[in-house]
C-alpha cells in the first residue's frame, strides 16, 4: 500500500529578480508501507529539496504529492503542519535535539506537538526510547550523550506516534562508520517492525545495505530506480 | 506537557539573569520614581487628608493649601447658618519666620485653630497637651523640623516673628510639600503674632456637614453667600493642592520622563536578549516547525519566556524597592507603593516584556523549516 507518492514534481527557486533556477524537473516516485528507500545523488542534485517537498516543508512548483492518502494543495500552506504532525517523522543530519530537554523530554515534546499529552505521551516516549535501547539514558541532556546516542534519540523522536512515513536526511553523516552502521541497522529493524515507510537521503553507500530500493537523482531528475544490491 | 519555554530559558542562566536584571532595573526605577513622587504629593495634601472637614472655603483662586490668602473671619458666621452645616471654624495657614538659637532664620508653616481636637489635627501627637495651646505663648512643632532647625525639645523657646514662644508639644508626620516645618498654635495667638495681616482675618473655613446633609446643596448655598470665595470638597481641595505642584514645577514631567526611560531601558534589554536568544535558537524553532508545530507554538514559547522574565524581574525589582524604603525614610522622604500601584507596575512589566517579545515574533514568522536540513 502506497503511503507517499509524487507525480511529476517540479520545484523552481528564484535567484535575484529574474533568474529562475529549476531544481526538480518532473520527479515521480512512490513509497510503500514498510519499504526502505535510499535516495542518492551528488550535491546540488535536488535530494534535500525533494525530501522537503515530500516532507511537506516546501510546496512543489507543479506536480502532485499525496501523503498517506491526502493530496497536498499548494494553495493551502496552512495544511502542511497538520500533515507533518499526523504522517511524517523526521531524522536530521545534525540530530536537531533540544539542548535544554532530556532524551525522554525530547521525544515527549514531539508527541506533545503532535497532540499527544500527559501520561500517554510519557508512556509512548518511554516505549520508543526502549526500542532504541536508550532507556538508561532517558534523563540525560543531549550534551551528555555521544553522537550515536543522539541519533538514536532522533530516531526515537521520529518513530514516536503513528506517523507512517519516516524521512531521514544524511542520518549517518556525523557518525563514525561503525556507529553509523549500528544506527542504520536499528533504523531498518524498527521501520520494518512498525511497518513504516523510510526514505533516507544519503551520500553514504552503507545505506544501500539496509535499503529495499535505491533511487538515484541527477540534475533534478530520477536517473535510476532499482532494487538495492 | 514538556515545558520547552521554561527549560530553554533556564538552560542559559547568564542570559536569563541579564534579562531579569533588565526588567528589575526598569521596575525599580518606576517604583522609586513614582513612589517618591507619590510621597511628595502626599505631603502636598497630608493636612487636608487628615483634617475632618467635608468642605473647605478658601479665598478666590487659592492655588494650594500652603499658599493661603486672607479674607474676613466673620465669613464663618454666614457659613454656620447654612442648612446642613453642623460646624464651621476658621483655620489660619500662614508662613512665619522663626529665629533659631544659632542666629539663623527659618520659616514655619503655622496651622492655627480655635479647637484642634475637633478637626483631628495634628493627628499624631508625640508629646504635649493640645488644650495647653490656649494658655500662653505656646506652640507645637513637628518632629520633621529637626532637619531644618536642629534638635529641639518641649520646654525650649524659639522666636516666631520676634515673639518668644515656648515649644510645649511635638507632633509627627505633619509635613508640607516645600519641607517647611509645620507648627500648631492657637487661632488668636497666630492673629496677634502677625497682626498686620491676620487681625480679624482668616485663610480658610473648615466645614463639617450634618449626617445625611446634601453636600451639593450646602456647597452651593455657601458659594452663594460668599461670592468672593471658593468652596471645595475635601477631595477636590486635596487634588487641587497636589496638581498645583505637578503643574507648576517640573516634578510631574520629571516623573513621566523617568518612567518612560525606565520602561525604554527595560524594553530594550528584554527585546535585545530575547531577540539574540531567538536568533541563536532558530534551528530549534525550525525543528519545532518541522515536527509539526506552527508559528503559534513558537509564539507561545517566546511569550511564556517573556512572561517568566517579567514576573521574576518584577519580584526582584519590587524587593529592591521595598529594601530601599528605610534608606529613603532616613533622608525624610516617603516612598509610597500602594497595592494598586504595584498591580499597575506588574501588569506594565508583563506588557513591556510581551511587547519586547513581539520583535522576535516577526523573526519567528519568517523561519523556513527547511533550515533544519542545513548543516
Amino acid at each position: 500500500m502506497k503511503v507517499l507518492e509524487g507525480f511529476e514534481v517540479t520545484k523552481e527557486f528564484r535567484e535575484g529578480r529574474a533568474e529562475v533556477v529549476p531544481v526538480l524537473k518532473g520527479v515521480s516516485l512512490a513509497l510503500e508501507r514498510g519499504e526502505i528507500v535510499s535516495l542518492e545523488g551528488p550535491s546540488g542534485s535536488g535530494k534535500t529539496t525533494l525530501l522537503s517537498i515530500l516532507g511537506c516543508i516546501l510546496t512543489p512548483s507543479s506536480g502532485r504529492v499525496v501523503v498517506d492518502g491526502e493530496e497536498i494543495d499548494p494553495g493551502r500552506p496552512g495544511q502542511l503542519p497538520a500533515i507533518r504532525r499526523k504522517s511524517i517523522g523526521f531524522v536530521f543530519q545534525q540530530f536537531n535535539l533540544f539542548p535544554s530537554l532530556t532524551a525522554l523530554e525530547n521525544v515527549e515534546y514531539a508527541l506533545n506537538v503532535k497532540g499527544s499529552k500527559g501520561a500517554a505521551a510519557r508512556r509512548e516516549a518511554e516505549r520508543v526510547l526502549e526500542a532504541v535501547d536508550l532507556s538508561d539514558r532517558k534523563d540525560f541532556l543531549p550534551r551528555d550523550l555521544s553522537g550515536g546516542q543522539k541519533q538514536r534519540i532522533a530516531i526515537a523522536r521520529a518513530l514516536a506516534g503513528t506517523a507512517p512515513i519516516l524521512l531521514a536526511d544524511e542520518p549517518t553523516a556525523n557518525l563514525d562508520s561503525h556507529i553509523g552502521a549500528q544506527v542504520l541497522e536499528l533504523f531498518r529493524a524498527l521501520a520494518k517492525k512498525e511497518d513504516r515507510a523510510l526514505l533516507i537521503v544519503t551520500h553514504d553507500p552503507k545505506v544501500r545495505s539496509i535499503a529495499d530500493r535505491v533511487l538515484r537523482i541527477r540534475d533534478g531528475q530520477i536517473a535510476a530506480d532499482g532494487l538495492a544490491a | 506537557m514538556v515545558d520547552l519555554a521554561t527549560k530553554s530559558l533556564l538552560h542559559d542562566r547568564l542570559r536569563f539573569v541579564i534579562t531579569v536584571s533588565g526588567v528589575a532595573f526598569a521596575v525599580t526605577l518606576v517604583f522609586v520614581q513614582v513612589g517618591l513622587f507619590l510621597g511628595l504629593l502626599d505631603n502636598a495634601s497630608v493636612t487636608i487628608d487628615h483634617i475632618s472637614a467635608d468642605l473647605w472655603v478658601t479665598s478666590r483662586n487659592t492655588p494650594n493649601v500652603d499658599f493661603a490668602h486672607t479674607f474676613p473671619e466673620t465669613s464663618v458666621q454666614r457659613v454656620r447658618s447654612v442648612p446642613g452645616v453642623a460646624r464651621a471654624d476658621n483655620l489660619i495657614v500662614w508662613f512665619m519666620t522663626v529665629n533659631l538659637p544659632s542666629g539663623a532664620q527659618e520659616g514655619t508653616l503655622v496651622y492655627a485653630l480655635d479647637d484642634f481636637r475637633r478637626w483631628n489635627i495634628p493627628w499624631n501627637v508625640e508629646s504635649g497637651d493640645l488644650d495647653d495651646l490656649k494658655r500662653g505663648q505656646y506652640f507645637f512643632l513637628d518632629g520633621s523640623a529637626v532637619k531644618r532647625y536642629g534638635p529641639f525639645a518641649p520646654g525650649e523657646y524659639r522666636e516666631i516673628l520676634g515673639q518668644r514662644m515656648k515649644i510645649i508639644g511635638r507632633t509627627k508626620d505633619a509635613r508640607s510639600f516645600t519641607t517647611t516645618p509645620i507648627s500648631f498654635m492657637d487661632f488668636d495667638r497666630a492673629q496677634k503674632l502677625s497682626s498686620q495681616q491676620l487681625t480679624n482675618r482668616t485663610t480658610y473655613i473648615l466645614v463639617k456637614l450634618a449626617p445625611g446633609a446634601d453636600v451639593a446643596a450646602a456647597r452651593a448655598e455657601i458659594a452663594r453667600r460668599l461670592p468672593y470665595n471658593d468652596v471645595y470638597t475635601r477631595k477636590e481641595w486635596a487634588t487641587r493642592s497636589r496638581n498645583y505642584w505637578v503643574q507648576s514645577t517640573g516634578i510631574g514631567l520629571n516623573m513621566y520622563i523617568t518612567v518612560f526611560l525606565g520602561c525604554l531601558v527595560g524594553i530594550v534589554v528584554v527585546a535585545q536578549t530575547l531577540y539574540t536568544s531567538t536568533m541563536e535558537h532558530l534551528k530549534e524553532f525550525g525543528t519545532v516547525k518541522a515536527i509539526g508545530g506552527g508559528n503559534l507554538d513558537i509564539y507561545r514559547i517566546l511569550g511564556k519566556q517573556a512572561a517568566i522574565a517579567a514576573v521574576a524581574g518584577f519580584l526582584l525589582g519590587a524587593l529592591m524597592s521595598f529594601a530601599m524604603r528605610p534608606v529613603i525614610a532616613k533622608i525624610d522622604l516617603k516612598l509610597i507603593i500602594t497595592p494598586q500601584f504595584a498591580a499597575i507596575v506588574f501588569v506594565g512589566s508583563i506588557l513591556m516584556c510581551l511587547g519586547a517579545a513581539m520583535i522576535s515574533f516577526r523573526k519567528v514568522a519568517s523561519i523556513d523549516p527547511a533550515l533544519v536540513f542545513r548543516g
